[in-house]
């Protein structure tokens, strides 16, 4: 993968590019931020994202399909950053997209806590509730091309099994949600297209309500209801554990929006059990990044650190089998 | 006082130098010098609070042998995965419960519902 230099990502936007700055990432993928000008002079920010070719998380999606999904919701008016050009083989710098800049915060940690972001916290739950209404009413035709990972919940659940059942750990509490989880599943078919990361990491906020939802990676057909589970998942809370929506909202809030928005009925049991779900997912994906020490894919402290926060995941999951909820 | 340097006073050594190098660091090291120091926190609070030996009090308690901690959670997981025990088993629920106060009180105290939990 060649490094994106100015002169390169010129001839890719057909635009003027000044600068070229590499935001973060490692070995096989990075966001570059590019400061471009249109051709009426405009300031045009811009994101490269961009991977080496066929570094795919795992159950995630080709950057070209994610490109493509990403301009689909923008064009049915959800608040996504425009994508303007989606990299193609020939242009040497493996898959990837460049897409819009936009000014907003991502941490979390600061919108939620900060004075200035009040008045967006005041107004989120409904702008999510009403993003994702728009999203699950989206016909999944709308994806055909796309190759969205799909699978009943059933499916779902099993794969998590076989995924925990891959590090060779033990955790009672585990298997505990997994019996909690196989109890209660409906085996329903796909039925939508669901975000699959739709958490308060992924939100560009500013001081007055959401500006885009971030990384559709983990996108895929499937229960819209995963969606609002995954949105209450302690985890994503940043401390703030009496606001279930995302640190910032209630439920009642949200499903009633989601419904108002024309989401369809939100069954409250459905939404729990996704949030269990969501909940447990996380945990594994602790342990996943724990093997990464383990196994010497990926040694260093802080893949082995983030492998104890396992038993974050154990107690909220313990304290939802004791109280019902957390 | 066994030993004129204890493990923990070790580990509070090792601390210390990485705070030291702390200032000198910047972008990715910088992150993992303060991951590390972490890591080196959750180890003193595992060799002050021990709770694998608690866990191991506990789970035996639950499936009523006494056995080394990976078994007694091998024995557990299996039965939990066959149905022979669930939510309903006496003194399960409990159990697991106290297991993970203690496990996240060693990994993050800070932790919400940990904090939640322990008042």
């Amino acid at each position: 993968m060649a490094a994106p230099t100015p002169e390169i990502v010129s001839a890719l936007i057909d635009a003027v590019v000044s600068r070229v700055e590499q935001l973060s990432g490692g070995a096989s993928s990075a966001t570059f931020a590019v400061d471009a000008v249109k051709a009426d002079g405009t300031p045009w920010p811009l994101i490269l994202q961009c991977a080496a070719t066929g570094s795919v998380p795992e159950g995630g999606l080709p950057r070209a399909d994610q490109a493509r999904l990403q301009q689909i919701a923008f064009a049915a008016g959800l608040p996504v950053a425009e994508v303007v050009r989606v990299l193609a083989p020939d242009d040497g710098l493996g898959e990837g997209f460049v897409m819009a800049r936009l000014p907003g915060e991502a941490l979390a940690s600061k919108w939620l806590k900060l004075p200035d972001y009040a008045p967006a916290r005041a107004i989120l739950t409904r702008q999510c509730a009403e993003v994702l209404a728009r999203l699950h009413q989206m016909p999944m035709a709308a994806a055909a091309g796309l190759s969205l990972p799909a699978g009943s919940t059933a499916q779902s659940l099993d794969r998590m099994f076989a995924n925990y059942r891959r590090f060779g750990v033990d955790s009672p509490v585990f298997d505990l949600a997994f019996a909690w989880l196989r109890e209660r599943v409906a085996d329903r078919p796909a039925a939508n297209i669901v975000h699959g990361d739709f958490r308060s990491g992924n939100f560009l906020v500013a001081p007055d309500g959401l500006v885009a939802v971030l990384d559709w990676e983990l996108a895929h057909l499937g229960d819209g209801h995963e969606d609002l589970g995954w949105l209450c998942c302690n985890s994503w809370r940043f401390g703030v554990w009496d606001k279930p929506v995302g640190g910032f909202g209630e439920r009642d809030e949200l499903y009633a929006a989601y419904e108002a928005a024309g989401g369809g009925p939100v069954d409250r049991e459905r939404a729990a059990f996704w949030e269990v779900f969501g909940t447990l997912k996380w945990g594994i994906a602790c342990l996943q990044l724990g093997d990464d020490h383990v196994s010497g894919r990926l040694r260093n402290v802080e893949r082995a650190a983030i492998g104890r926060r396992v038993s974050e995941v154990e107690l909220d999951l313990m304290h939802l089998f004791k109280f019902g909820s957390v | 006082m066994a030993e004129q340097i204890e493990a923990t006073t070790l580990i509070e050594a090792v601390q210390l130098f990485l705070a030291e190098l702390e200032p000198e660091l910047k972008g990715r090291r910088a992150f993992h010098a303060k991951v590390a120091g972490n890591a080196l926190a959750i180890v003193a609070r595992e060799l002050a609070q021990q709770p694998q030996a608690k866990e191991q009090a506990l789970l035996a308690g639950v499936m009523g042998q006494d056995a080394p901690l990976d078994t007694l959670r091998a024995g557990m997981c299996e039965q939990l995965r066959a149905g022979t025990m669930g939510a309903a088993t006496p003194g399960l629920v409990d159990a697991l419960l106290a297991v993970a106060l203690g496990k996240c009180g060693v990994d993050n105290p800070r932790y919400a519902t940990f904090k939640r939990l322990a008042v």
